[in-house]
């Protein structure tokens, strides 16, 4: 029986394919990318402010291999996360968790941003009160020639 | 807005600043670990010398002593000494065990460094890191202290030499195995 060189083709590569490794690759790849949201929220604690994800250190790669672990091993990304803080405390994560004097580290900022702006607003309002506004320069004295001229212009 | 006012605002932008700034600059190694009182994981690993699996759990009811080490880790190299004789100093307590546990490290480089530097007790190498991580590590040379219950009680990052060989032998290990309650978080 012949078949067609193009039908041939597709039911070879159809019979060849690795459906359960294309399967795993589609499952690691899903994994890789719940690997990176959770590394993205860890903090390197040996490297200065980068997290699990972006560090080189050992240390962040060993961190990414338990996140990896533990997700294949059925653990939800909070049960990573409560982990993690279990053993490094809140300093593990990159945004430290809204509790405590961990308040500070929220709203610090937008204290200092305010208080300095009212601090700085204050301080230009008292140098523009401080300084006497100045009188106005008088105007330059008319030259002869000037002055004829203006008494004709005004006598028309 | 009245003096004293600004000079309160001014205090208060200047503390929070300067607590910002510490905590841009401060080592993370010193802040309190959370560990403290909790259950000591239960962890387990190949000895470094023999390769036969060293578990915590077969030394459950001792005090332990736990050291993370690294044969590249130059402070470890400082300390090295001290930790034999803190060794010697307890070992013919049954009640007192000390295990060494060997970090980030190849197995050749942390055998050589065992022959050269000597010692008495056994190492358990951390393949990938999982022991430290469930011990909260930044580092190495880290030492923690693990009472008769399984409790870690005591953790100290760097060195143990001078007043912290003093303090922990003194003030921790011997009132443990004394059976004496210790007042000195890390």
């Amino acid at each position: 029986m012949f078949m067609p060189i193009p039908l041939a083709l597709a039911l070879i590569l159809v019979l060849t394919t690795p459906w359960a490794v294309l399967a795993d690759v589609q499952d690691e790849t899903a994994l890789d990318i719940q690997v990176r949201e959770i590394a993205k929220t860890l903090r390197c604690t040996v490297c200065q402010t980068e997290n699990i994800w972006e560090s080189g250190a050992p240390l962040a790669q060993q961190m990414r291999g338990v996140v990896r672990e533990r997700l294949k091993a059925g653990h939800s990304p909070e049960d990573i996360k409560e982990y993690f803080l279990s053993r490094y405390g809140d300093y593990i994560m990159m945004q430290p968790p809204k509790h405590g004097v961990n308040w500070l580290l929220w709203v610090g900022p937008f204290i200092l941003l305010l208080g300095g702006g009212l601090l700085l607003y204050k301080e230009v309002i008292g140098w523009v009160r401080r300084t006497p506004a100045a009188p106005p320069a008088p105007p330059p004295p008319l030259d002869e020639q000037a002055r004829q001229r203006l008494e004709r212009e005004l006598e028309s | 807005m009245t003096k004293g006012a600004q000079l309160t605002l001014v205090l208060v932008l200047l503390g929070l600043f300067a607590l910002f700034y510490q905590g841009l600059w401060g080592d993370p190694r010193h802040i309190p670990t959370v560990l403290i009182g909790t259950d000591a994981p239960i962890v387990e690993g190949p000895d470094v010398e023999t390769g036969q699996t060293i578990s915590l759990e077969q030394f459950k009811g001792k005090v332990v002593l736990l050291n993370f080490w690294a044969s590249w880790c130059y402070e470890c190299k400082v300390e090295h000494e001290s930790v034999l004789q803190l060794h010697q100093l307890f070992k013919d307590d049954q009640n007192f065990v000390m295990l060494g546990v060997n970090y980030q490290d190849k197995l050749p480089d942390a055998q050589q460094y065992l022959k050269e530097y000597g010692t008495t007790f056994p190492h358990m190498r951390d393949l990938k890191g999982q022991i430290a991580i469930d011990y909260g590590v930044y580092g190495v040379p880290e030492t923690f202290v693990i009472d008769q219950q399984g409790k870690i009680r005591y953790k100290y990052v760097g060195p143990v030499t001078g007043h912290m060989y003093t303090k922990i032998t003194q003030e921790i290990i011997a009132p443990l195995l004394k059976g004496e309650a210790i007042s000195t978080p890390s």
